[in-house]
C-alpha cells in the first residue's frame, strides 16, 4: 500500500503539470464561453449566458460554412498526400544511387515555414493568371489544397518510408515466386503492412489539416467572401478582429471537441498492437 | 542579503528619479511620417522643457493596432497617454469609456471642418480632435479624358478602387451609395444598406467588374495595387486617398492627372468617404493636461501645414485652403461612417457580403438584405436602437 502512495506521489508532479497547461486553460475557455463577452463593449457588462453561445453556433452560416470548407480540405488534402506521400515512399524505397541526397532534399518543402511556403505560393499563382485565382469561389481552394501538399507530402513519405523499411524483403520476394505481379504484390503484401504507417500518417495529417489557419490565412485571408474560411480563421477573426472573447471561445470548445472526436476515432479504428 | 536588499531598492530608485512628466505618444512612426512627427515633438519640447515626450512604436496596420489599443485599454494600462485613432474607433473608445471628453479643455473647433467633429463626437461629446483628413477622391487621366464623369454610371474607361475584403471597400461602397442618395444606417439605429439605392450602388459595381471596366483582381486590390495599376497607365480611372497625389507625383503619370469628387448618380450627390486620423486622451492617463497640450500643439496649424508639405496628408482646419484648392469642396461634402462603438463589427459584415457580390456568388439584392439582417441584429445586441 505505501508503495502505491509511493508511485502517486511520484506522478504527482507530472499530473499537475498537465493540469496546469492542458486542463485549466480548457477549463477556462469553457467558462468564458458560458458568458458573453465582448472586449469592443464594456459597458454590456461579462453576464453568464449558458448555453447561449452554443445555441448561436447552430443557427450560425458563418459557422457552418466555416466547418463544411475545413472539412473538404481536410479530404482534399489530406488524400492527395497520402496518394502522392505513397508514391514518392515507393520510390525512395528502392536502392539507387543517391538515395541519402534524395530524401534529404525531399524535406525540404517540410523545412519551409508554412508562412513562407504559402507566401511563395501567392506569388506564383498571381504571376501565372493574376488574381483570377483569389476572386473565384472555388477557384481559390486550388492555390490553398495545392500549397498544403506540396508543403507536407514529403512528411507523409516519410513517415510511409519508415514503415516500408519495417516491411522485410523476403515476403515480397516469395509472392514474386508464387507469379504475382509488382501490383499484385503491392495490393495484397506491402499495403496490408503498411497500415499502421498508414494510420499514423492520417491521424497527424487530419488532425493538422483540421486546425489548418496560416496557409489560408497569407493566401486567401478566407476570401473572396468568406468562400475559403476554414473554423480556424473564422474563431481567430472573432477574438481577434472582432474582440468576441465568449463566442470565439464557444467555438474554440467546438474545435476541440470535433478534433478530440476524430482523435478517439482513429484510436479506436486502430488497433494498439498496430501502432506499436 | 544586502544584496538582494539593494535589488529591491532599484525599482524605488528608478521611480524617484521619474519626477517630471512623461507623456508617450502612440502612431505612425514609420518612414517620412515618422521624421515629421519627432520633428514636432522636438520642437513641442522646446516650448514645454518640464514634459518627456516618448513615441510608443505600434503596427502601422490598422487592425492590429486597433487590436493592442483595446488590449491595453482593457487592462486599463495609462499609457501610451495620447493615442492616434482611425476615425471610425472614436465612438467605439468613447461609448468603452477608454478615452477623455475634451470638452473639459474648451478646445476651439470652428476652424476645423464639421463633418471631422461630428465623426469624433459620441453622444453630444467630442473625444477627439482630429489630425489630418482624408477623403476618398476619383482620380483622371487629363490626357485621356478631359472633364470628370458627370456620372457615376457614365465611366466607360478602366476605373480601379479598392476591391479586396477588408475596410477599404466598404468606403468605396460608401460612396456609390451615396452617389444614389442612399445610408448604411439611419440616426436611430435602423440598418437601411439594402434600400434601392443600396441595391442600384452594389449593382453597378458588381457590373463593372463583369464589363471588364473594373479589373477582376481588383477584388484583391487594396490602395497600393490600385495605384500601381493607375501610375503604370493601366487605367484611366481610379478610386483613392489623397496619398496618392504626392505619391504619383515622381512617376509616369506625374503631371497627367487630375482629382476630383467621385461623381453622383441620379438621386443622389457626390460623396466621398471621410477618413483620417484623430488624436485622443487615454481615460487612464496621469497626466491629460499635458497630454492636450501636446494635442493641441499637433493640431494647430503649423504643424498641419507641415504634414502637408512633407507627407501630403490633408489639414482638418479649413482656414489651411485657399479659394481655389480642389481638395476643400471635397472634404466639405464628405460622409463620415456610421458614428456606432460596433461600427467594426457591422463593417465586417456588411465586407463579406459586399464580397460575395461582387465576386459573382449571390445577387447585389440578397447580399445586402442578409448584410442588414446580420448588421441589424448586432446593432439590437449591443443595445444601440
Amino acid at each position: 500500500m505505501n508503495d502505491r502512495r509511493l508511485a502517486w506521489l511520484f506522478v504527482t508532479p507530472a499530473l499537475a503539470t498537465i493540469a496546469l497547461i492542458a486542463i485549466f486553460p480548457l477549463g477556462w475557455t469553457v467558462w468564458e464561453s458560458l458568458h458573453r463577452h465582448d472586449l469592443r463593449m464594456p459597458w454590456l457588462g461579462k453576464p453568464f449566458i449558458g448555453l447561449g453561445h452554443y445555441i448561436d453556433i447552430v443557427s450560425d452560416p458563418r459557422f457552418w460554412g466555416a466547418m463544411n470548407h475545413t472539412l473538404f480540405f481536410t479530404i482534399a488534402s489530406v488524400s492527395l498526400e497520402l496518394l502522392f506521400g505513397l508514391f514518392l515512399a515507393l520510390a525512395m524505397n528502392r536502392a539507387f544511387r543517391g538515395r541519402g541526397a534524395v530524401r534529404a532534399a525531399i524535406l525540404v518543402p517540410w523545412a519551409i515555414p508554412t508562412v513562407v511556403a504559402a507566401l511563395l505560393w501567392r506569388f506564383l499563382f498571381t504571376a501565372h493568371g493574376g488574381a483570377t485565382w483569389f476572386t473565384d469561389a472555388r477557384l481559390a481552394w486550388i492555390p490553398v489544397i495545392v500549397a498544403d501538399v506540396w508543403k507536407t507530402t514529403p512528411f507523409v513519405a516519410l513517415l510511409l518510408l519508415a514503415g516500408l523499411q519495417n516491411i522485410p524483403d523476403d515476403l515480397r520476394e516469395a509472392a514474386a515466386v508464387d507469379g504475382a505481379t509488382r501490383f499484385a504484390q503491392l495490393r495484397h503484401v506491402v499495403l496490408p503492412l503498411l497500415r499502421p504507417a498508414i494510420l499514423v500518417a492520417l491521424i497527424f495529417r487530419t488532425l493538422d489539416a483540421f486546425r489548418v489557419f496560416d496557409l489560408v490565412y497569407v493566401l486567401t485571408g478566407g476570401g473572396p467572401g468568406t468562400a475559403t474560411e476554414p473554423i480556424a480563421l473564422y474563431t481567430f477573426n472573432t477574438l481577434f478582429q472582432n474582440l468576441r472573447s465568449g463566442y470565439a471561445a464557444a467555438l474554440s470548445v467546438v474545435v476541440f471537441a470535433v478534433t478530440f472526436a476524430i482523435a478517439i476515432v482513429y484510436i479506436r479504428v486502430l488497433d494498439p498492437k498496430e501502432l506499436s | 542579503m544586502s544584496r538582494l536588499a539593494l535589488l529591491l531598492l532599484i525599482p524605488l530608485l528608478a521611480c524617484a528619479r521619474d519626477e517630471g512628466t512623461v507623456l508617450t505618444i502612440s502612431g505612425s512612426t514609420l518612414g517620412k511620417e515618422g521624421q515629421l512627427l519627432r520633428r514636432q515633438i522636438d520642437r513641442f519640447r522646446q516650448a514645454n522643457p518640464a514634459i518627456e515626450v516618448r513615441i510608443q512604436e505600434t503596427p502601422d496596420d490598422a487592425t492590429q493596432r486597433h487590436q493592442l489599443y483595446v488590449q491595453w485599454l482593457n487592462a486599463h494600462v495609462g499609457t501610451p497617454d495620447v493615442l492616434q485613432l482611425d476615425v471610425i474607433w472614436t465612438a467605439e473608445f468613447a461609448a468603452a469609456g477608454w478615452i477623455l471628453p475634451l470638452d473639459q479643455f474648451r478646445p476651439d473647433v470652428r476652424d476645423f471642418f464639421p463633418a471631422t467633429i461630428d465623426a469624433n463626437r459620441w453622444r453630444g461629446r467630442l473625444y477627439a480632435l482630429p489630425w489630418f483628413v482624408d477623403v476618398g477622391m476619383l482620380y483622371r487621366r487629363t490626357d485621356q479624358v478631359a472633364a470628370p464623369p458627370r456620372s457615376i454610371e457614365e465611366i466607360d474607361r478602366t476605373f480601379v478602387w479598392q476591391g479586396a475584403r477588408y475596410e477599404g471597400l466598404v468606403t468605396v461602397f460608401l460612396e456609390f451609395l451615396g452617389a444614389y442618395g442612399g445610408h448604411v444606417m439611419a440616426d436611430d439605429g435602423r440598418v437601411t444598406v439594402s434600400s434601392a439605392a443600396g441595391v442600384r450602388a452594389l449593382t453597378l459595381m458588381r457590373d463593372l467588374i463583369r464589363r471588364g471596366i473594373t479589373p477582376r483582381e481588383a477584388l484583391t486590390w487594396h490602395e497600393e495595387e490600385c495605384r500601381f495599376a493607375f501610375q503604370n497607365g493601366r487605367a484611366t480611372y481610379m478610386r483613392n486617398w489623397p496619398y496618392a497625389v504626392e505619391a504619383m507625383n515622381g512617376s509616369a503619370v506625374a503631371g497627367r492627372f487630375a482629382v476630383s469628387p467621385m461623381p453622383a448618380a441620379p438621386g443622389g450627390r457626390p460623396t466621398a468617404a471621410l477618413g483620417g486620423a484623430p488624436l485622443a486622451i487615454n481615460a487612464w492617463s496621469e497626466h491629460p493636461d499635458a497630454a492636450y497640450d501636446l494635442i493641441a500643439f499637433l493640431t494647430a496649424p503649423e504643424q498641419m501645414e507641415e504634414r502637408l508639405a512633407m507627407v501630403g496628408q490633408y489639414p482638418s482646419r479649413m482656414s489651411l485652403y485657399d479659394e481655389s484648392s480642389d481638395v476643400r469642396p471635397i472634404i466639405e461634402a464628405a460622409t463620415p461612417r456610421p458614428v456606432t462603438p460596433i461600427y467594426a463589427e457591422l463593417s465586417d459584415q456588411l465586407q463579406i457580403w459586399l464580397h460575395r457580390a461582387l465576386a459573382g456568388e449571390v445577387e447585389p439584392r440578397v447580399a445586402l438584405d442578409q448584410a442588414a439582417r446580420a448588421m441589424q441584429r448586432l446593432v439590437d445586441e449591443a443595445g444601440l436602437r
